[in-house]
């Protein structure tokens, strides 16, 4: 039977923890290896729920992105901004964080180099070139 | 319910079902043993392939409505009611799809609908999937009625957020969101898609013209629509002049938010036929999810939920893509349309851009897709919008499309998803000629 997890061990906190020292959590299934990101509570190839807690260099290339010129709130006072998937380097893995100070496409090609820079408790994780 | 009641209690087969069980604990012989099971396989042969029909259907306008929630939905079950030529006393239960209801502060909203048309004793639900909560009710519904539970059923989706205002509905919608990793890391809904279609034009060298084809098809097919939030011609120029929501999308490309409730009266073949009304069939109906979050898509230029419930739809329907005479699909932005025509089979990967640029999706194009407008120019209350397409699919079939009806169309398809694609639906019907 699976345990409950306490506030401070819940898997966002464990998360948050990694990423403000620039790392992406992620979760190695015991039993086939398959890579996940830390929230995954079961494995999505073998349904395996033990893992290894794997912490990933917080860096990686921009896969795509968007800027946001409408801000949903809580963000409008963050000025110009970008919304970011990046693949983490040495792995197929895959995060998303919010990135400032992107103004046009040209700030940011595709392929741009990105790395994890802590983790904003009003802008999520953050992200710089 | 104990079993014995719920036998007693629900159709015909059913009872027939009850009586092969009572027969199995009498008498355990291998002959009646062998003969039952064949008949048993015929009983679920027979559950599994009842033919579903939508007998009545009915909209209200799309658009930024006055009324409270639970009166736009009713204005819409009226009319559905009405279209298919019943009394309430007939609705054996309501299935409802809404989303925002605690905007309108109303939650629990079955019960309440069913109170309002004098039915109170008939059982509602309520059912959420994002922007996809219609055509995944709708799903729902279709499946009681196949397994014989209902005979005929209220089908409803219902949305009211303008009042809430552009910013806190873009809130609200990115609630729809993987939040930890996509909402609360400053993406809205626009931003998602936005980086779908930056991840398309990449991969598939389109262009920012291309995404705007699509929107300056159904605004054209939505002033042809009386029922459509957005009457307003645009072009090309008008599209990429807008004002950027979230790069490279721009107002243009983006559906409206809306109020607006549509109904459905479902039933099975041998109460539409009893009816004397006309009625259309739903020949194929399938299910699809993807990962929640964006980044978890191995291919970003794709909605794996949509080939998913493409595929089990075209296969129970026994048609492919190129049977299909039209579609509705969920156009949220213009680079939804792009991928989705893609996905369902109408176009090979890659190719959708070229193809809506040469006209291939008008209204008298080989393949014309959202005839009503689409979500782009008819509207999007989210709630609402997977029913809103079963309605235009009975509207076209019925003959109540007005000019925008596809000529000669025999078989329809309808898609529609929840958020960026976690969840979708497809429908497909067939037009019933009642000679």
């Amino acid at each position: 039977m699976m345990e409950k997890l306490s506030a401070k061990e819940s898997t966002h906190q464990k998360f948050i923890e990694a990423a403000n020292r620039k790392k992406i959590l992620a979760h190695k299934c015991s039993k086939c290896g398959h890579l996940m990101l830390e929230t995954v509570l079961f494995c999505e190839k073998c349904s395996g729920s033990k893992f290894e807690h794997t912490e990933l260099e917080g860096a990686g290339t921009v896969v795509t992105y968007t800027i946001q010129a409408v801000a949903p709130e809580g963000f409008e006072d963050a000025g110009s901004y970008a919304w970011v998937v990046f693949k983490i380097d040495n792995s197929q893995l895959r995060a998303s964080g919010f990135l400032p100070g992107i103004k046009t496409p040209a700030d940011l090609p595709i392929r741009t180099r990105v790395r994890v820079a802590g983790f904003d408790p009003k802008h999520g994780l953050m992200l710089q070139k | 319910m104990d079993r014995i009641s719920f036998f007693q209690t629900s159709p015909a087969k059913y009872d027939f079902a009850y009586f092969t069980v009572l027969h199995i604990a009498h008498d355990s012989s291998i002959a009646t043993v062998i003969k039952l099971f064949i008949m048993q396989k015929a009983i679920f042969y027979e559950m599994t392939n009842s033919k579903v029909c939508v007998l009545g259907a009915g909209s209200t306008k799309y658009g930024k409505l006055n009324e409270s929630i639970i009166e736009i939905a009713l204005n819409a079950a009226k009319d559905a009611i009405e279209s298919a030529g019943i009394t309430p006393k007939e609705i054996q239960a309501g299935y409802i799809s809404n989303v925002f209801g605690v905007a309108d502060k109303q939650v629990h909203m079955a019960p309440v609908i069913m109170s309002n048309l004098g039915i109170s004793h008939v059982p509602g639900l309520t059912i959420e999937s994002a922007c996809g909560s219609g055509s995944v009710m709708f799903r729902e519904a279709y499946a009681n009625v196949a397994a014989g539970f209902y005979d005929c059923l209220l089908a409803l989706g219902v949305e009211k957020v303008t009042h809430t205002g552009t910013v806190h509905s873009t809130t609200l919608f990115s609630y729809c969101s993987d939040f930890f990793y996509e909402g609360g890391n400053g993406a809205s809904f626009p931003g998602l898609f936005a980086s779908m279609a930056r991840a398309y034009m990449n991969t598939h060298k389109a262009t920012e013209e291309d995404l705007a084809n699509v929107a300056v098809k159904n605004h054209e097919n939505g002033m042809l629509n009386p029922k459509a939030h957005v009457h307003k011609k645009i072009t090309v120029e008008d599209v990429l002049k807008s004002p950027v929501v979230a790069s490279p999308l721009k107002l243009l490309d983006c559906c409206p938010f809306s109020d607006g409730a549509s109904a459905t009266i479902l039933c099975s073949e041998e109460f539409a036929k009893k009816s004397g009304r006309p009625y259309i069939e739903i020949i194929g109906s399938g299910r699809g999810a993807s990962p929640a979050a964006v980044q978890d898509r191995e291919d970003i230029t794709t909605i794996p939920s949509t080939v998913a419930a493409a595929r089990q739809a075209y296969r129970m329907a026994g048609v492919t893509p190129k049977d299909i005479n039209f579609a509705e699909v969920h156009d949220c932005f213009t680079i939804a349309e792009i991928i989705d025509v893609e996905d369902l089979g109408f176009f090979p990967k890659g190719k959708a851009a070229h193809a809506v640029r040469d006209g291939a999706t008008r209204l008298k194009g080989e393949i014309p897709v959202n005839p009503s407008g689409g979500l782009k120019s008819k509207g999007h209350p989210i709630g609402a919008t997977g029913v809103g397409q079963v309605v235009e699919v009975f509207d076209q079939f019925t003959g109540k499309a007005g000019e925008r009806t596809v000529p000669n169309a025999e078989i329809a398809l309808t898609h529609n998803f929840g958020a960026t694609g976690a969840s979708a639906a497809v429908h497909i019907f067939r037009k019933v000629d009642r000679k």
